[in-house]
């Protein structure tokens, strides 16, 4: 089942922009977290995706064209805390200043809305080729 | 003739490659077989596809979107063996219509 290969590809896909939205949900929870059991803010946490050789099943010539996403990691982004004077906060240093996460409610939403997209794109994508797999039953009927 | 001629060309490579006599009794075999073997893929995709829904309302592992690629293989390969069914009858019919 050729079809099959597209599934897996598809399926990747919607794992990598999941995976993505638990980030994004995770840095908007977070947006005002000022500590960690890593000490300091939450600090905003970025995914890095990897395209993949697919494992099995293809022939030699394909094997290194057709490529399966992966999360590579999620890694922290360091600057840009925002220093706020709030001298009563638990969290406040000695000059008074809490640091608050370097999250960016909107460009948070805006990532947000990529990856619905991409998840929506796989989907249809997932759905085209399924469309087509019952085509190909249709023949001679 | 052309049709005839397609055959031959078709043909002849296999009768080069000098099968053992014992051979063509398993070929004749093989069709059954052949149908056994697709007949347990698919059997194997509904397996999947059931666990994957097992797995997501017992809520320990898998994702949904997995769950839902595993029951559309199984969909997709039932409907091919459904297919595969309907030719092996229409075949059959065919035959048992046959004037003796």
């Amino acid at each position: 089942m050729d079809f099959f290969t597209s599934f897996k590809i598809c399926g990747s896909g919607l794992e990598a922009q999941r995976a993505k939205m638990d980030v994004v949900v995770s840095n908007l929870a977070n947006v005002n977290t000022t500590k960690t059991p890593e000490g300091g803010p939450y600090k905003r946490k970025v995914i890095v995706l990897t395209a993949e050789a697919l494992e099995e099943g293809f022939e030699s010539k394909l094997r290194d064209a057709l490529k399966k996403v992966q999360v590579e990691s999620v890694v922290e982004e360091q600057e840009g805390l925002r220093q706020v004077y709030d001298p009563n906060h638990p969290h406040a240093n000695e000059q008074g200043f809490v640091a608050y996460p370097n999250v960016n409610v909107v460009s948070e939403m805006a990532d947000m809305i990529t990856a619905n997209r991409a998840y929506e794109a796989s989907v249809t994508a997932f759905d085209a080729t399924k469309n087509m797999a019952l085509k190909t039953l249709d023949i001679g009927k | 003739m052309k049709p005839t001629a397609v055959r031959g060309e078709w043909i002849a490579p296999a009768s080069t490659t000098r099968k053992p006599a014992g051979e063509q009794a398993t070929s004749k075999e093989s069709f059954g077989k052949a149908l056994t073997d697709a007949l347990k893929d698919v059997n194997r995709l509904q397996i999947e596809a059931d666990q994957a829904i097992r797995s997501l309302e017992v809520g320990k592992t898998g994702s949904l979107h997995e769950a839902m690629i595993a029951l559309e293989k199984a969909d997709i390969s039932f409907r091919a063996m459904m297919q595969v069914r309907n030719k092996i009858l229409d075949a059959y019919q065919e035959i048992m219509r046959m004037q003796v």
